[in-house]
C-alpha cells in the first residue's frame, strides 16, 4: 500500500511539469496547428528570470559576469514576474518566427524550423549572458517548511508538492478561462475554425498572440518551479522536457487542454512504474505510448477526430 | 545605408530589402570565402608555436570545459613568455562527439603542435584516433575512463585514470566510517566516463568487502530521482556511491539528503568541481571525493598557479580540472623546451618540418618529468600517467550554503 | 578548404535528400537520423566484428565497404518497409512526431544494448581510405549517384505521382494513383539514402553510437530541406552543404557562432518561404547564365 501511494507521488509530481509543458504546446497548437520548438527554451528563461528575481548572481562567466539585481524578491513573487517576462519572450517569438509566415501564407511546417532558430538563438543567448554553469535557487526560497513531507509511510519533496499544487491551480484556472470567458471562448472558435471564427467577428490575430502570451506564461513557471526543484543546469535545461513534451502533447491528443493534462500524469506515472533495473528505457516509455497511440487512435486520448486533409 | 540611417521612417521596407539581398549575397559568397578563407597556415603563427585547446564551451560537458579553459588561459599566461613561445588556440568541442571531431580536425589543419582535449572520455573515443593518424600529439587533460592511452601513439593523458583514482575514496570512507556494510551505487550508464568509474567503483567495493545492495542506473540529463532514491532508501544502505556528472550528480547528493539519507556519499571525478556547490547547496556537506589535486601542495609551480587562480577569481580555491589543464599546457611546452635544447647545434625546432616537429615532440612528451601543480609527474611508455599524489577531499560547506571547499583528509 | 568539412557537407547534402523523397510526395518523415543510425551501426559492426571484410592490406578493402552499404541498404529498407506500412497511415504532423517518436525510441534501445556498444559505442572502425580527399572523392560520387537518381525519378512515373499526391493526394488517388505504395517507396528510398550514408559516416567519424541519431539531427536535417527547397533534389543538396558548413565557418565570430546560425535558420524561411532552390529560380539562372555566355562568346 505505501509502495503504491509512492509510486503515485512520483508519478504525479513529475507528470504535473509535463502537463504544464504540454500545455503551453497544446495552446499555441490548437490556434496555429503546428508546434512551437521554442517553447523549451522559454521554459529555460522562466527559470533564469526567477533565479535573477529572486537576487541571484551571475558567476564568472559570461557577458554579465559578476551581475546581480540589486532587489532580491521573495520566491512567490519572483515565480509570477518570471512567468510575466516569460509570456513577454514568447510573443516576440510569435511575431519573429510564426507572423511573417502567416503573412506571407506559407506553409505552417516552416514554422517547425524558424521556431527552432528563435530557440537555438535563445538557448545560445543564455550562455552569452551568463555563461553555461548551473545556477540553483537556494533551498531556503520556502522558508521554514522541511524539506520532505511524509504521508502515511510514503515521502515525498516538499518542492514536489509545491509544482503539483500549482500546477493543479494553473489548469483549474485556465479550464475555467477557456470555459468561462468571452475571450477563452474565442481562443476555442478559433482553434475550431478559424474562418468561421474570423466571420463572427474574433480576431484570430488577437487570440493567436493571447494563445502565445498564455503558452510562455506557464513554460516560465514550470520553469521558475523546476528550477527550484532541481536547480538549472545551464542553458540547454529544457531540451529533454521540450521533447518529452511533445508525447504528452500528442498522447492526450493535439490542441486538447484536458488532454494534455491526462497526457501529462499518465506519463509520469507510466516513467514511476519502471523497474529500477529497466531505468534506463525510462526515456523510451513516453515515446512508446506515444507511438502505439498513434497507431490506434491518431487523435490522442481526448483529441477531436482527425479532418481528411491536413 | 547611409540615407537609410537618417531616414528612419522609409527603413523597414528597405531594411527587409537589404537583408534579403544580404542573404543572398552570403549564399552565393559561401562556397567562394570557404576556399579562401579556410587556407590554413601551416607552420607556426607570428613566429609562436600554436597548441591546440578543445574543450566543451557549450552542452552540458561545458561545466567542466569552463574550468578547464581557465587553467589554460593561466598556463598561457605564465608559459607564452617563455622561450619557445607558444600560443593557445581554443575551440569549442561542444559536448558531442561530432562538435569535438570537427574541432580536433580545424586544430590539426591550423597547424597544431599539439592538442588538449577534449573534454569528456566519450568525445575522446571519437576524436583522438584522428589526430593518432595525422600524427599530431594529444595530452587530455579530464579523460579518466580506462583506455584512453590505448588509443594510439600519440595519446597520452595527464588525468589519473578511474581505476587509480575510484577506490581511494571508498577507502576514505571506509576509515571515516567503521563498519561501513551495506552499500548503494548510482550511475550514469549511457556515458563513458560514468560506466568506466562505475566498474571501478564495483571493484573496490568487492575489494573491501562491502556488500552493493543495489545499483541504480540513471541517464545524462536526468534531473529527477526521488523514485531512484526511494527504491533505493528502503533497502537501508549505509554508504552511497555516485559516479555522474557535475549537475545530475548535485541533484542525486540534494535529493538524498532531503529524502532523509544520513549516511556518508562518495562522488567520483565528474563531481570533482566546485560548480557543483550552487547545485546541491548546504547539501553537498561531507561529500567525499578523491583528488588527483591539492592546493594545499607546496611546490613553487603549484604556488605560483594558485596565485594567478586566485587572483582572477577572487581568492577560489583552484579546482582539479583547471589544475589538469594547466599542467597538459605546461607538459607541451616543456616538452618543446627540452626538444629545443637537445636538437643538434644549426637546427632549430622552428626549421624542422610540422610533422616532423610534431613526431619528436610526442616521444619528447612521453619520456619526459615534469614538476607540476600535481605535483612530479611523467608517463608510461602507453601515455598513461605516472602520479605520485593522491588525496580525498571532503565537501565544507559554508555557513551560507552556496559556498564551499573541498578540504583535503589527513 | 578544409577537406574535413567538405566531407561532411557532402553527408548533410545525401541525409537532406533522405528527408526530402518523402516531403517530395507530401510526407514530413523525420526518420531519417534513426535510419542513418542503423546504417551505421551495420558499418560498424561489420568492420569491426568479421575480420574476413578486413582484408589483409594495410587499409580496409572498399569492396567490404560496398558489401557493407549493401547489408545497410537491405536492413533498413526492409525496416522502412514494414515501419512504413504502419506510419504512412498518419499524416502532417503526427507523422513527423511518430517519427521523432521512433528515433527515440531506437536511440535508447540502443544505449541500452550491449552488443551496439552501448552508451560507449563501436570505435576504431577501420579506415578504407588514408586520407580525406579520398572519402570526399568516394562520398561525391555517391552524391552524384544518388542526385542522378532523384532526377531521373521525377522525371518518371512513380516521380510524378509522388508530385501529384504532394499537390493533392485525393485528387491523385482519384486518377488511379496507388497513394499507398508511392508513399511507401518514397518512405523506403529515403531509408536507403540514409542507411547507405550511415556506413560512410562511421568510417569516416571511425566511431559510432546510439548519440548519431537524436531529435536534434532530426530537426538539424529537415532545416537542410526547408532551408534548400522541397520541389527539387538540388534544394536539400544545396541546404545540406550550406547549413552543415555554417556553424563550423563562424567558428571566427566564436561564442556568436551559434547565435548567427540560429538567426539563418530563422530568416531563411521567412525569406525564402520556397526555399532557396526553386524550380523557377533554377530556370531564370540558368537563362541568366545563358544570356550571359551569349554575350560574352565573340560573334562570328
Amino acid at each position: 500500500m505505501d509502495d503504491l501511494l509512492q509510486i503515485l507521488l512520483n508519478g504525479l509530481s513529475v507528470g504535473a511539469v509535463y502537463a504544464l509543458f504540454a500545455l503551453g504546446y497544446t495552446l499555441v497548437f490548437s490556434v496555429l496547428g503546428v508546434i512551437n520548438f521554442a517553447h523549451g527554451a522559454i521554459f529555460t528563461l522562466g527559470a533564469y528570470f526567477t533565479y535573477l528575481l529572486i537576487g541571484g548572481g551571475v558567476g564568472s562567466n559570461g557577458l554579465l559576469a559578476g551581475f546581480q539585481l540589486p532587489v532580491g524578491l521573495p520566491f512567490w513573487l519572483a515565480l509570477p514576474i518570471a512567468g510575466l517576462l516569460s509570456a513577454a519572450v514568447a510573443l516576440g517569438v510569435e511575431r519573429v518566427a510564426f507572423r511573417p509566415l502567416r503573412k506571407r501564407n506559407a506553409d505552417p511546417l516552416l514554422a517547425l524550423i524558424t521556431s527552432l532558430g528563435a530557440g537555438v538563438i535563445l538557448v545560445n543567448l543564455i550562455q552569452l549572458l551568463m555563461g553555461a554553469e548551473s545556477h540553483s535557487i537556494p533551498t531556503g526560497s520556502l522558508g521554514s517548511l522541511p524539506p520532505a513531507l511524509s504521508f502515511g509511510g510514503a515521502h515525498i519533496r516538499t518542492v514536489q508538492v509545491l509544482l503539483l499544487a500549482v500546477s493543479t491551480v494553473l489548469v483549474g484556472l485556465l479550464t475555467a478561462w477557456i470555459d468561462g470567458t468571452r475571450s477563452g471562448k474565442g481562443l476555442q472558435a478559433v482553434s475550431e475554425d478559424p474562418v468561421t471564427a474570423q466571420l463572427l467577428g474574433i480576431n484570430s490575430g488577437q487570440m493567436i498572440q493571447i494563445a502565445f502570451g498564455l503558452s510562455g506564461f506557464l513554460a516560465g513557471i514550470a520553469g521558475g518551479l523546476v528550477g527550484l526543484s532541481v536547480s538549472i543546469a545551464g542553458p540547454y535545461f529544457g531540451i529533454g522536457y521540450g521533447i518529452k513534451g511533445l508525447g504528452v502533447l500528442v498522447l492526450g491528443g493535439l490542441g486538447s487542454v484536458p488532454g494534455a493534462v491526462l497526457g501529462g500524469l499518465i506519463i509520469g506515472l507510466a516513467e514511476a512504474l519502471v523497474p529500477s533495473d529497466l531505468s534506463g528505457y525510462k526515456d523510451a516509455v513516453a515515446f512508446g505510448f506515444l507511438f502505439l497511440m498513434l497507431l490506434v487512435r491518431p487523435q490522442g486520448l481526448l483529441g477531436k477526430p482527425l479532418p481528411n486533409k491536413v | 545605408m547611409g540615407q537609410m540611417i537618417r531616414r528612419p521612417s522609409s527603413c523597414k521596407p528597405q531594411l527587409a530589402k537589404w537583408l534579403k539581398a544580404w542573404l543572398k549575397g552570403l549564399l552565393i559568397a559561401f562556397p567562394v570565402a570557404a576556399t579562401t578563407a579556410c587556407q590554413a597556415p601551416q607552420s607556426q603563427v607570428d613566429n609562436r608555436f600554436p597548441i591546440g585547446a578543445v574543450i566543451a564551451l557549450t552542452g552540458n560537458y561545458s561545466i567542466i570545459g569552463q574550468d578547464q579553459r581557465i587553467g589554460l588561459e593561466l598556463a598561457q599566461q605564465v608559459f607564452s613568455k617563455r622561450e619557445p613561445k607558444t600560443e593557445l588556440l581554443i575551440e569549442d568541442g561542444g559536448s558531442d562527439e561530432l562538435t569535438a571531431t570537427n574541432a580536433f580536425r580545424s586544430q590539426i589543419s591550423r597547424g597544431a603542435i599539439a592538442l588538449i582535449g577534449p573534454s569528456n572520455s566519450q568525445q575522446a573515443f571519437a576524436a583522438d584516433p584522428l589526430a593518432d593518424r595525422a600524427g599530431v600529439p594529444v595530452v587530455a587533460a579530464s579523460n579518466t575512463a580506462n583506455g584512453i592511452p590505448e588509443i594510439g601513439h600519440f595519446i597520452s593523458r595527464v588525468s589519473a585514470p578511474v581505476s587509480v583514482v575510484a577506490p581511494l575514496s571508498i577507502a576514505a570512507a571506509i576509515k571515516l566510517n567503521p563498519g561501513l556494510h551495506r552499500t548503494a551505487i548510482f550511475y550514469t550508464q549511457d556515458d563513458a566516463y560514468s560506466t568506466s568509474e562505475f566498474k571501478n567503483f564495483e571493484i573496490a567495493a568487492h575489494k573491501k568487502h562491502l556488500e552493493i545492495v543495489t545499483v541504480q542506473r540513471t541517464n545524462s540529463g536526468e534531473m529527477d530521482f526521488q523514485k531512484q532514491i526511494n527504491d533505493n532508501l528502503s533497502l537501508k544502505p549505509e554508504l552511497i556511491v555516485i559516479s555522474a556528472g557535475p549537475s545530475d550528480g548535485g541533484n542525486l547528493v540534494r535529493q538524498l539528503r532531503e529524502l532523509g539519507y544520513g549516511g556518508p556519499i562518495v562522488a567520483g571525478n565528474g563531481m570533482n568541481s566546485p560548480n557543483i556547490f550552487p547545485v546541491c547547496q548546504r547539501y553537498c556537506d561531507g561529500l567525499l571525493i578523491a583528488q588527483a589535486y591539492s592546493p594545499e601542495l607546496a611546490t613553487p609551480i603549484n604556488n605560483s598557479f594558485l596565485k594567478l587562480y586566485q587572483q582572477r577569481n577572487h581568492g577560489a580555491t583552484p579546482p582539479q580540472f583547471s589544475a589538469q589543464a594547466f599542467t597538459a599546457y605546461q607538459v607541451i611546452h616543456q616538452a618543446l623546451q627540452t626538444l629545443q635544447a637537445t636538437l643538434p647545434k644549426g637546427t632549430t625546432i622552428a626549421s624542422l618540418p610540422l610533422q616532423d616537429l610534431r613526431q619528436r615532440l610526442n616521444r619528447q612528451i612521453l619520456s619526459g618529468t615534469y614538476a607540476t601543480p600535481l605535483g612530479d609527474i611523467r608517463f608510461t611508455p602507453d601515455g598513461e600517467i605516472r602520479q605520485n599524489n593522491f588525496y580525498v577531499a571532503q565537501v565544507k560547506m559554508n555557513p551560507d550554503g552556496t559556498t564551499g571547499r573541498f578540504r583535503l583528509l589527513p | 578548404m578544409d577537406t574535413t568539412l567538405l566531407q561532411q557537407m557532402l553527408l548533410g547534402a545525401l541525409l537532406g535528400i533522405s528527408v526530402y523523397l518523402p516531403l517530395r510526395c507530401g510526407q514530413l518523415s523525420l526518420a531519417t537520423p534513426g535510419f542513418y543510425a542503423i546504417g551505421g551501426t551495420v558499418a560498424a559492426l561489420l568492420s569491426t566484428r568479421i575480420t574476413a571484410l578486413g582484408g589483409d592490406g594495410a587499409s580496409y578493402p572498399i569492396s567490404s565497404v560496398l558489401l557493407e552499404m549493401a547489408v545497410a541498404a537491405l536492413v533498413t529498407g526492409i525496416l522502412a518497409l514494414g515501419i512504413g506500412k504502419v506510419v504512412l497511415r498518419l499524416r502532417g504532423i503526427y507523422l513527423a512526431i511518430s517519427t521523432i517518436a521512433l528515433v527515440e525510441i531506437l536511440r535508447v534501445v540502443s544505449l541500452n544494448l550491449s552488443f551496439t556498444g552501448g552508451a560507449i559505442g563501436i570505435f576504431g572502425i577501420p579506415q578504407p581510405f588514408a586520407t580525406p580527399e579520398a572519402y570526399v572523392v568516394f562520398t561525391s560520387l555517391l552524391l552524384a549517384v544518388v542526385c542522378w537518381l532523384c532526377d531521373r525519378l521525377e522525371r518518371t512515373r512513380p516521380g510524378l505521382a509522388m508530385a501529384a499526391i504532394r499537390e493533392d493526394e485525393l485528387a491523385a488517388a482519384s486518377q488511379g494513383i496507388n497513394t499507398a505504395n508511392t508513399k511507401l517507396l518514397a518512405f523506403v528510398l529515403s531509408a536507403l539514402v540514409a542507411g547507405v550514408t550511415g556506413v560512410i559516416a562511421a568510417h569516416f567519424l571511425n566511431s559510432w553510437n546510439a548519440r548519431m541519431g537524436n531529435f536534434d539531427a532530426s530537426i538539424t536535417t529537415l532545416a537542410f530541406v526547408v532551408f534548400g527547397g522541397t520541389r527539387t533534389w538540388l534544394g536539400p543538396v544545396v541546404g545540406g552543404l550550406v547549413l552543415t558548413a555554417l556553424p563550423e565557418l563562424l567558428r571566427p565570430v566564436g561564442d556568436l557562432r551559434l547565435i548567427v546560425y540560429g538567426l539563418v535558420i530563422l530568416l531563411g524561411p521567412v525569406l525564402f518561404p520556397q526555399g532557396v532552390i526553386t524550380p523557377e529560380r533554377l530556370s531564370r539562372w540558368s537563362r541568366m547564365l545563358r544570356q550571359r555566355l551569349r554575350l560574352e562568346a565573340p560573334t562570328p
